[in-house]
């Protein structure tokens, strides 16, 4: 009988219609062989997909699967949930977007793409409303640093981190691509196009494309209620058109050695609507973006454990700035370009089998370039280096570092700043008190800083100035505890962590109006002092009969306030946007391939300047957002088609004084994978 | 159990929609609160923050009034508040960034009008005001000189100047206008515009030293212009102009930043932040630090006096983006009381009963 198959096979091997054939042949004429194989019926192994949370430093994470169900299409959206999170957020489609974690500002929070950080440092401030989530696996935050010791030293140098991974190919031979093609649009004329293309070469090669194409007029009505006006004005000058191209290449021989590389292109072009100046609501400003980055990052494993982490990276920015409406015959024409290389090497070993330590040092060059009034052209060359040290000892773990950054610059006119060295520690702890692991309580202690930026040191620093703006130095303690539970009855599982913490900034870096109106001084002068607490609750329930419902709750108190001379009127006041109380809530039901999730975001009132008082306060808000996603097939394709409503109730609110957020808003998308 | 579990979430969930809808409507409802006696602050705020505003401290009641445009009127001053002048029975407020100008009644700060300056969708900005016989004199960081009525509150007139001026005095029934081409870095002016009301032309055009700003007249027949110069090489230099000649009688190096005449005395801001006073009939300074009693101001912001009471009063802008305050001093310069006002205090007029 077999012979009479493989003869069929022989002769119409390349016939589709006649393998449909073959394949309806009864199975049991293969199964009939001589020796001892069996069909084993299939079993499903499946775990709850409980979150990590048990991670040395507090984290919040959120992967792919869930982007849909938070409505996010950007980083800013991913993360704009999480506890300690304040997203300065400028409004609408192309609005600038910060973060602020744990109330420092947004030039403490290091972004890492793939283990390698987005740098920008003219400015120190990464628009995340840029940073799309098309191609993401991941976002992660950790506040001090992240979990891996076998890290770049960037990854050690910052007061909190965010880590986006991207997705890897995960093909087989079988099925050697994969196309996922989608659109997003919706309000504010929003079209939004992308492709995601992941081949697999051979079985040691593949490579992933990611490119989007996005545009809008960022239109939107808004109610102003200073200038004592009825009617709802319109956001005009917000159009948007970008596009964005991510290749990779990877290469594994096995999960011991591997090696990948991303060249990533970035275009835009955005109308600025500018603030909303009371009266007069005309803008014409625009601005460009032209971004390049080529990364690589290899990792190998050794026999006797020791591991090696190579990353570099190569970068050009190009920013171009016009204001139409200057008054008189001003025309600003703004240009700057940044240049950046970097390297980073580590190595990692198991000393013993209960202590791991680790060793990396980042090389880094980066070269502004700007069309200012006698501009200096600084070049700054930053060498860090870090050491780490992971102790595990039973129901304790100990893990500490000693980070030494240098710093030095050129400059092509005027006076470099002085070049200095800060050494900075970092000491963690985590302690089971129980024999059971879902406990765990954990402390750390972080003494970090934050460079000046090159804006900060050279921008309009005439006159053979030279501004020597020291670091701001941010020290951070935190005590808290995760509980983890995987549950069988009517909960899959739950998690719940808490962490209170005191955070002080030093030699906080202030820009002085000085007498010419056009430059400013910048100096130290500030202390900030923080305390507050994170919580995050995250469950879900089994699946019931196809029915299954999830919610995530989390919880920001941030008490910050200015401590730097007690002569000031505004000492011991809440600093500017800082919110004392932000609420997040999750929740949803699916049903089998329908889900409905319904998001909330509560915040308090914050002032707007320094001093608290009524002529500074921007009223607190709420918003809610209704996402409700349907998955099906199209031809054994998988599909999802998905509507969302931002800003359900039509809330009226600003986050940053002069500009207002969108009312009610709508995005419609489709995805298919082929 | 199963089904307990479901109704409470929704029923939480319903409760976060009541939560979520309910939002305070802001509607502030104006408060007319007549008042005499007393000085006017107006407060430039911070650019695009839309937080300008104006103080008002009453000399019977002797308690400040933190915003009292906002509490007459209900809407907010707008952005950058540059000059307030009294004349007539009208109180003028010069916005420069929303590009508006404010006239209200000087004794309760209510609108009579709000004249926007825009050519088409371009905003002019306005700087400083000025009165000559009925009509108002405004400049413009387009480069012009607004010449509107007083009485019907019309532009009847631009006059083209030099680049981006700033302040402009009426002397000998001249107007005078510094061009200080400030925004235009390292491009400075160095012009001062002298027009004939009459024709509503510039007649003449002085040279003084680059990046003028401050332009004050005393009644001795002398114009001053203080330029800042490029706040490096080229220090703060004072410049003498002859109002029957017009003709720059005299140009020297003179450490100030404000400069404005009040009766017979000029009183000025140092670069260092000290206050001091000159004299016009002598030309001399009478008085390198006029404050007495050691008071420290920590941002000398704008300076006026009352040429009845001799009384001076100086505004301290402290580091910029928080609260100042105003100091007023007796002839002497000892400190009478100080209040506190909004961010940036630029200017103070004197509100006579």
């Amino acid at each position: 009988m077999a012979t009479i198959v493989q003869h069929l096979i022989k002769r119409f091997w390349c016939k589709p219609k006649c393998l449909l054939l073959l394949l309806l042949l009864p199975l049991h004429l293969f199964a009939q062989k001589k020796d001892t194989t069996k069909n084993l019926k299939e079993v499903n192994v499946s775990t709850s997909s409980i979150p990590k949370v048990q991670t040395v430093t507090p984290s919040q994470s959120i992967s792919s699967n869930d982007f849909d169900r938070y409505n996010a299409l950007t980083v800013a959206d991913a993360i704009r949930d999480f506890a300690g999170v304040n997203i300065k957020d400028y409004g609408g489609i192309g609005g600038f977007k910060t973060v602020s974690v744990r109330g420092f500002g947004a030039n403490h929070t290091a972004i890492l793409y793939d283990g390698i950080e987005i740098n920008d440092a003219e400015n120190g401030q990464i628009d995340l409303s840029k940073l799309n989530l098309n191609g993401v696996q991941q976002v992660t935050l950790y506040n001090a640093q992240p979990d891996d010791i076998l890290a770049a030293a960037r990854s050690f140098a910052s007061a909190s981190v965010i880590a986006i991974k991207t997705i890897q190919p995960n093909l087989t031979a079988n099925k050697p691509y994969q196309i996922l093609a989608g659109m997003n649009a919706g309000s504010f004329g929003l079209i939004n196009p992308y492709l995601q293309w992941e081949q697999r070469i051979s079985n040691t090669w593949s490579f992933a494309i990611n490119s989007y194409l996005e545009n809008a007029n960022g239109h939107y009505k808004f109610k102003n209620t200073n200038d004592g006006s009825d009617t709802l004005q319109t956001r005009t000058n917000t159009d948007v058109s970008d596009q964005q191209v991510d290749g990779a290449l990877y290469w594994a021989k096995n999960d011991s050695n591997k090696f990948n590389l991303h060249i990533n292109y970035y275009n835009s072009d955005r109308g600025l609507p500018g603030a909303v100046i009371d009266y007069n609501p005309y803008s014409d400003e625009r601005l460009w973006n032209k971004n390049i980055f080529l990364q690589s990052g290899y990792e190998h494993t050794w026999n006797n454990g020791l591991k090696l982490l190579l990353n570099t990276k190569l970068s050009q920015e190009n920013i171009r700035y016009l204001d139409n409406d200057a008054p008189g015959d001003l025309i600003i024409d703004d240009r700057y370009n940044q240049r950046e290389f970097y390297q980073s090497a580590a190595l990692a070993y198991h000393l013993t089998s209960n202590w791991e330590a680790s060793y990396a040092t980042d090389v880094s060059f980066s070269s502004l370039g700007a069309n200012a009034y006698e501009y200096a052209y600084p070049t700054r060359f930053t060498l860090l280096n870090v050491l780490v040290s992971k102790l595990t000892l039973q129901k304790w773990l100990f893990e500490g570092n000693l980070l030494d950054t240098y710093v030095t610059e050129q400059v092509k006119a005027g006076k470099p700043t002085a070049a200095k060295s800060v050494l900075s520690p970092t000491l963690m702890a985590t302690f089971q008190p129980f024999k059971s692991p879902d406990i765990l309580l954990r402390a750390f202690y972080k003494d970090i800083f934050r460079e000046p930026t090159l804006d900060e040191q050279y921008y309009f620093a005439l006159n053979g100035v030279s501004r020597n703006v020291k670091p701001e130095f941010a020290k951070q303690y935190d005590l808290g505890f995760t509980y983890r539970k995987a549950l069988n009855d009517f909960l899959d599982y739950i998690t719940f962590t808490a962490d209170g913490y005191y955070n002080t900034i030093t030699n906080k870096i202030v820009a002085i109006p000085n007498q010419n109106p056009v430059i400013s001084s910048i100096i130290n002068l500030g202390n900030v002092r923080m305390e507050g607490t994170d919580a995050a609750l995250k469950t879900q329930t089994q699946t019931f009969d196809g029915w299954r419902g999830v919610l995530s709750i989390n919880y920001t108190y941030q008490y910050a306030i200015d401590v730097t001379n007690p002569g000031d009127s505004y000492y011991r006041d809440q600093i500017p946007y800082t919110p004392k109380n932000i609420f997040a809530l999750n929740t949803g039901v699916d049903y089998n391939h329908i889900g409905l999730y319904y998001n909330q975001l509560l915040s308090s009132s914050r002032y707007f300047l320094s001093n608290s008082d009524h002529a500074n306060y921007i009223d607190g808000y709420g918003v809610s957002d209704l996402s409700l996603i349907y998955k099906f097939q199209i031809d054994k394709l998988p599909a999802v088609i998905s509507g969302h409503i931002n800003n359900l109730f039509d809330e009226s609110y600003e986050v940053v004084r002069s500009f207002p957020m969108p009312g009610r808003s709508f995005i419609l998308s489709f995805q298919i994978t082929i | 159990m199963k089904n307990l579990k479901l109704s409470t979430l929704f029923t939480a969930v319903a409760l976060l929609f009541i939560l979520a809808s309910c939002h305070k409507d802001k509607n502030v409802t104006p408060v007319v609160t007549p008042v005499t006696d007393g000085f006017y602050t107006l407060n430039q705020g911070l650019q695009n923050d839309d937080n300008s505003s104006l103080s008002f401290y009453s000399y019977t009641t002797k308690q400040p009034i933190s915003d009292i445009f906002l509490s007459a009127n209900g809407r907010g001053v707008g952005d950058t508040g540059n000059d307030i002048e009294i004349y007539g029975s009208k109180m003028y407020i010069v916005v420069n960034v929303s590009s508006t100008i404010e006239v209200v009644d000087p004794n309760t700060a209510k609108s009579i009008k709000q004249i926007k300056m825009f050519t088409g969708t371009v905003a002019r900005e306005p700087r400083d005001i000025a009165f000559y016989k009925g009509n108002a004199y405004v400049t413009s960081y387009d480069g012009t000189v607004a010449v509107i009525d007083t009485a019907t509150l019309a532009i009847t007139q631009n006059i083209t100047v030099g680049s981006y001026p700033e302040q402009l005095t009426v002397a000998n029934g001249k107007i005078y206008v510094a061009n200080s081409g400030g925004l235009n870095y390292p491009n400075y002016d160095n012009t001062v515009s002298v027009i004939d009301p009459t024709t509503a032309t510039v007649t003449k055009t002085l040279t003084v030293v680059i990046n003028p700003q401050d332009i004050t007249a005393d009644a001795n027949g002398n114009v001053y212009v203080l330029s800042a110069g490029n706040y490096g090489t080229i220090p703060s230099s004072l410049a003498i102009i002859d109002d029957n000649t017009d003709v720059v009688k005299s140009q020297a190096n003179f450490d100030a930043g404000v400069f404005t005449v009040v009766g017979s005395n000029a009183y000025f801001i140092t670069n260092e932040g000290g206050v001091g006073v000159y004299n016009t009939t002598t030309q001399a300074i009478t008085k390198s630090n006029f404050i007495s009693d050691g008071t420290a101001i920590t941002t000398p912001f704008t300076i006026t006096a009352d040429a009845t009471s001799g009384e001076v009063f100086v505004s301290d802008a402290k580091n910029y983006t928080s609260n100042g305050s105003v100091y007023v001093f007796d002839k002497t310069g000892k400190l009478e009381y100080s209040t506190t006002v909004g961010v940036n205090p630029g200017k103070i007029a004197l509100l006579k009963k």
